[in-house]
């Protein structure tokens, strides 16, 4: 079926199997590959994408359900260029290792922000309950979503 | 990363539409958080599914009769932001929130999570307790039906090959406290303990419903504001039966059901 | 110029990784590919009778379905130790998920429906799921053949005589007069340990991307070893290693799990069967089915006289290692030589064995047969020091070795000052501060023979505008090379760290890599390319000896200047443009490490782990709550601070995944929880309240600056300190990972219980 979609800003009309996820419609379809794909359950993270703002796990949502929807990935974040200022933080808190598990913290961070602009710190580490990151140990991640925070709404 | 079976899609905009189609083959989904895995792991296999986001009757949530009404479609993340239940129910937002995680509460929905009988569910013992009712309609009429009636057993409910469940009721009951407590180690909890205290009359009862520790609730109602904690601890691990599974031993989930049952009665206490 | 090496400049990949711009082999396609899909085993042993692929292969949009049978002219297995691992099931299948059948189609759904058409008959055999299991008179055995070595340099595990048995591999070490000193001994302390069967879980499962084109073979991967995948690749198809072209992109998690060839054959096979590019990305739960790590049970007897000096140890190792070699054998020789500790024996005695079993295959992860035996060996110490009423910190100082003294007979000397390290974190943790009810400290030392064997190089271009090309062999796989290389190629040739870019892992283009683990990067490469620096500025030089008519030996460089006499400072574009006479041509200098001069001994350094924890037990449930973690990187010196800091931490955190949560279970012939749901690895919740990674940077180390190798060693003694830290809490010895909280739990209960 075709479905429209306002994608990272740019709509988007396609025509797409129903059982395509989201995660394969931005991944193989658009190109987006920033959006990454793990556990396959729900419970890593990696493939979070928002939908009219709110997170949603892409490897496990269907394609269809963005009809008529917004659209938000990885790619969508950067203004022009120029880092978001979560992306900011997370670069200068070495917030990253590997990097597979980033965007999908990223757009968990962005999601919360929008729902709760100044997150005290267990409000961040309550919120990433659903994202797993292998490599740093968190710490740098959950100091670079509260300098973030900072940074947005000071 | 495996793939979903083929299936096809419906989106009907009513109940009579959903109720033509809906059978054991043809699945209501909303988010699909439960259903898609399901899928994906071969244990499902439908002819198609039927997207219940487009049917206006049960996309809200609205007082109803004494009670609020939560619709089949209200994620767990809408009925926990929603103002009706903050003001009429605000016992439950703290619990929904307890659910999976964000992504799982913005696409996930209470009825989904109903219809699905998952043993290890934090929202069935608390709907229990709250004394909620399902409304399960299909094409010949509908009928109304306790939460407690409507789980069976694990992944086992009463609902019938045609029916949909359209919507929840919660009984609103001025001066009723609420709570719901878990001990969780793994991705789901070993135990779930909902506690609740309201007046019936000149008595007052105090409930406890534990849920992921057996396969079914265990449900304790005791005729006291102020039970003896360690009394209906004993009593709900008596009528437990756990089992064994990676969450903990059946010794290990008799042992910390009764420490959850008694913190989560000496939080009610407080309330 | 400020100089680059020794500062926490922020990751040259970060923006990439933070924009979703950073290309990762699963990102990877190609024009006309081909998806698989693999069917695997539903049985842990047993006789293939048949495969029939015909409804399968008659589903449109098939292109083919590939047996063993399909191999023909091939050689059918890999394994750079042991090719003992077919590609595709022959005849026989020997663990639950092992690959029997590959489907390739159009698309990865097609795949996917037809691969659940394959019906494979099996006629099932006895298994053998533990290590017991395989040691019992007349137990089924797994491998009746001896299969081609692979690796010639691992003579260790390999011997002459060899019969039929489920003991994969046998290593022993031994010296001194070992019963001699248990008969003198005053205290004998005695302690067994189980380690759990682990998962690695690098978020990017196994995936690789392969295309024949006019007889050469090209594979992009996520092997952290490209130029070991390629041997693998070359012996399959029987091809010079100069058609076989290995690309490794960013890694999306490594831990030594993406070591050595995985499904790269798959890929390829199906690229050379279809004549088509081939995708295969697998899954978690295939990835589980692909490598875990070795489980073990490990005794340890140590002898100490009446001033608590260790006067002998006596070491038994079993691992289980499932049903292939793969890089087992060698893990099991440095399980052997990590197990004891950093401490002065006397006389010592390790007897390490490796097992088959019908389960996943085991190879290499973090910290590299060491967490296995320094849960024991470190268990044992606290236990010593209990029994002769020692604190156990003094029992450490009293046996730790000093810097220069012997750990291995033969072997380069400790090149680390392990009295100090604990110095370190025992003041970190306050050692001496009285602990409430149920809160306990605990902390341990490991020592790794790392770096593995040295053979690096590495190429440096100096191009005519004098920007400057990196290339090495060495994988990014997040811990940050491409970001630490750079600035020791920066400090090198003096110029600034934004004018280098890395190019990295590409066996047709970056030069050779032995392999991207064992923490050798930053020592090991960068040697090679500081030696690469040197040749590409000993080149300018001359070059502008020659241009500029002066003599060599008044030419001089500092600064990305290249001065000669009266005054005249070129640019290094200006000696390259010079010497070409054009703005044109480049300067290649190359850098080669092998096991000669200061790396001629082995281990080329010692990795060490130096770590402690605080924990507080929850006295209803046994829950463990980590609230302080310490950590020392005995670095040398730190290249990025940063960037060993995180590499620390994170080590650190596996290592408290494994101590706490982390098992892979076996019910009966197939894993219960082969994925994260019931894998329980570490969250952002469980992160301690306290946290401070320290660096002891003593410049005593043979790579750049005095720098050593750091990612595995805050792993290695994590199991050891959080059980010893369990264990004052509740007043009583663990005696396995993980520390979950029914065990934890039961431990408490135990005396009640027994009554």
């Amino acid at each position: 079926m075709t479905i429209r979609t306002v994608v990272n800003g740019r709509p988007v009309t396609e025509p797409i199997p129903v059982r395509w996820t989201l995660a394969e419609f931005v991944r193989d379809r658009l190109g987006l590959t920033g959006t990454k794909l793990s556990c396959g359950m729900q419970v890593c993270g990696v493939c979070t994408v928002l939908v009219d703002g709110r997170p949603v796990s892409a490897c496990s949502y269907l394609a269809v359900d963005v009809d008529g929807c917004e659209v938000t990935t990885i790619e969508g974040l950067a203004d022009a260029g120029s880092l978001h200022p979560i992306q900011a933080a997370f670069v200068d808190h070495f917030a990253l290792q590997c990097g597979f598990c980033t965007p999908g913290f990223i757009m968990m961070a962005k999601s919360l922000l929008d729902e709760n602009p100044r997150p005290t710190r267990k409000d961040v580490v309550d919120y990433l309950d659903g994202n797993i990151c292998r490599c740093t140990g968190y710490q740098p991640i959950i100091d670079a979503i509260v300098d973030a925070s900072e940074r947005m709404t000071p | 990363m495996s793939v979903l079976p083929p299936f096809e899609l419906h989106r009907p905009t009513s109940i009579e539409e959903v109720v033509e189609l809906i059978s054991w083959d043809d699945l209501p989904y909303v988010g699909g958080t439960e259903l898609l895995l399901a899928m994906r792991a071969g244990l499902l296999n439908p002819r198609s599914l039927i997207d219940l986001k487009g049917v206006a009757e049960i996309t809200g949530v609205r007082a109803h009769n004494g009670a609020v009404r939560i619709g089949a479609a209200v994620t767990h993340q809408q009925a926990a932001t929603t103002e009706v239940i903050s003001e009429k129910l605000p016992e439950l937002p703290p619990v929904l929130l307890h659910v999976g995680n964000p992504r799982v509460r913005w696409s996930g929905t209470l009825a989904g999570n109903l219809c699905f009988a998952e043993p290890k569910s934090d929202v069935i013992p608390f709907l229990i307790a709250l004394d909620a009712t399902v409304t399960l309609v299909s094409a010949d009429g509908s009928r109304e039906m306790s939460v407690r009636e409507f789980i069976i057993g694990p992944y086992f409910t009463a609902r019938t090959e045609h029916e949909l469940l359209a919507w929840i009721d919660i009984p609103v009951v001025p001066g009723r406290r609420g709570t719901y407590l878990k001990y969780q180690v793994m991705e789901r909890p070993t135990v779930g303990v909902a506690a609740v205290r309201l007046d019936e009359g000149d008595s007052t009862i105090t409930r406890v419903v534990v849920g992921a520790a057996g396969e079914v609730p265990v449900v304790h109602d005791v005729d006291h504001a102020h039970p003896d904690r360690s009394a209906v601890a004993t009593a709900v691990v008596d009528a437990l039966e756990p089992i064994d599974d990676l969450t903990g031993s059946s010794d290990y989930k008799r042992h910390v059901t009764a420490v959850y049952v008694e913190r989560a009665l000496e939080k009610l206490e407080r309330m | 110029m400020t100089r680059s090496a020794g500062r926490s400049v922020p990751r040259s990949d970060a923006r990439a990784k933070v924009t979703g711009e950073a290309k990762y082999a699963v990102d990877a396609s190609r024009p006309e590919m081909l998806h698989a899909t693999i069917v695997r085993s539903d049985r842990a042993h047993a006789l293939i009778k048949d495969i029939d692929t015909a409804e399968a292969a008659a589903i449109p949009g098939v292109s083919a379905v590939i047996t063993s049978d399909d191999l023909d002219g091939l050689f059918p297995r890999f394994g750079h130790i042991v090719a003992d691992h077919p590609i595709l099931a022959i005849d026989r299948v020997r663990y639950y998920g092992e690959p029997v059948a590959m489907v390739l189609a159009a698309s990865r759904h097609t795949a996917a429906d037809a691969a659940r058409l394959v019906r494979v008959s099996y006629e099932g055999l006895p298994e053998v799921m533990s290590i017991a299991a395989a040691l019992e008179e007349g137990a089924p055995l797994l491998h009746e053949e001896r299969y081609d070595h692979g690796d010639e340099s691992f003579g260790e595990a390999m011997s002459d005589d060899w019969s039929p048995s489920n003991i994969a591999h046998e290593v022993c070490l031994e010296w001194g007069d070992v019963d001699a000193a248990f008969t003198d001994a005053t205290e004998i302390v005695e302690t067994t340990t189980h380690y759990p069967m682990l998962y690695a879980y690098a978020m990017e499962p196994y995936n690789a991307l392969a295309t024949f084109d006019e007889g050469a073979l090209e594979v992009i991967t996520t092997a952290q070893h490209p130029y070991q995948v390629r041997e693998d690749l070359a012996r399959i198809f029987d091809l010079p290693l100069a058609a076989v072209r290995v690309t490794s992109p960013f890694l999306g998690g490594g831990y030594g799990s993406k070591s050595y060839t995985k499904v790269e054959p798959l890929a390829a096979v199906g690229a050379w069967f279809s004549r088509r590019p081939v995708k295969l990305a697998l899954d978690v739960e295939e990835a589980i089915y692909t490598t875990r790590a070795d489980s073990a049970t490990v005794t340890v007897k140590s002898a100490f006289g009446a001033d608590g000096m260790l006067t002998a140890r006596d070491f038994q190792l079993d691992l289980d290692s499932g049903a292939y070699a793969d890089n087992g054998p060698l893990v099991l020789a440095k399980a052997v030589h990590r197990c004891f500790g950093p401490y002065r024996i006397p006389n010592l005695r390790v007897r390490g064995r490796s097992f088959y079993t019908n389960t996943t295959p085991a190879s290499s992860y973090r910290g590299f047969g060491a967490p296995q035996g320094n849960l024991a060996g470190e268990l044992n110490m606290d236990q010593a020091a209990e029994r002769l009423g020692i604190d156990p910190g003094e029992i450490r100082r009293r046996n730790l070795l000093l810097p220069g003294e012997e750990v291995l007979p033969g072997a380069r000397p400790l090149d680390a000052d392990l009295p100090a390290d604990l110095e370190m974190v025992l003041e970190s943790l306050d050692s001496s501060r009285p602990r409430g009810p149920l809160h306990g400290i605990g902390f341990g030392a490991s020592a790794s023979d790392a770096g593995a064997f040295p053979v690096s190089t590495a190429t440096i271009k100096v191009h005519a505008d004098g920007s400057v090309t990196l290339l090495t062999g060495s994988t990014e796989m997040g811990q940050g090379s491409q970001t630490a290389l750079a600035q020791i190629a920066a400090t090198e040739l003096g110029v600034p760290l934004g004018s280098v870019r890395v190019l990295q892992s590409d066996t047709a283009i970056t030069p050779y890599e032995r392999t991207t683990g064992a923490s050798r990067t930053t020592t090991l490469t960068g040697l090679a390319i500081q030696r690469a620096c040197a040749d590409a500025l000993e080149k300018m030089m001359a070059m502008v000896s020659e241009s500029r008519e002066v003599p060599v030996e008044d030419v001089k460089t500092s600064d990305g200047v290249i001065s000669i006499p009266g005054g005249g400072d070129l640019t290094f574009a200006e000696a390259v443009q010079d010497w070409f006479g054009s703005r044109a041509g480049e300067v290649t200098g190359v850098g080669i490490v092998r096991k000669a001069d200061s790396t001629a001994m082995l281990p080329p350094f010692w990795e060490i782990g130096m770590v402690g924890v605080e924990v507080s037990v929850d006295a209803e449930t046994g829950y463990v709550t980590v609230d302080h973690l310490a950590t020392v990187g005995d670095v040398g010196y730190a290249i990025n601070p940063a960037l060993v800091e995180g590499q620390d931490l994170g080590a650190a955190t596996q290592g408290l995944g494994a101590a706490l949560f982390e098992q892979l279970i076996y019910d009966g012939p197939q894993p219960l929880n082969p994925n994260v749901v019931d894998y329980r690895v570490p969250r952002s919740r469980d992160v301690p309240r306290t946290i401070d990674t320290m660096l002891a940077e003593r410049r005593d180390g043979v790579g750049p600056y005095g720098a050593k190798g750091s990612g595995e060693g805050a792993l290695n003694p994590i199991g050891g300190a959080v059980a010893a830290a369990v264990g004052r809490a509740i007043g009583r010895w663990p005696d396995r990972l993980p520390l979950t909280p029914e065990y934890v739990w039961r431990l408490m209960h135990m005396e009640t219980e027994a009554e």
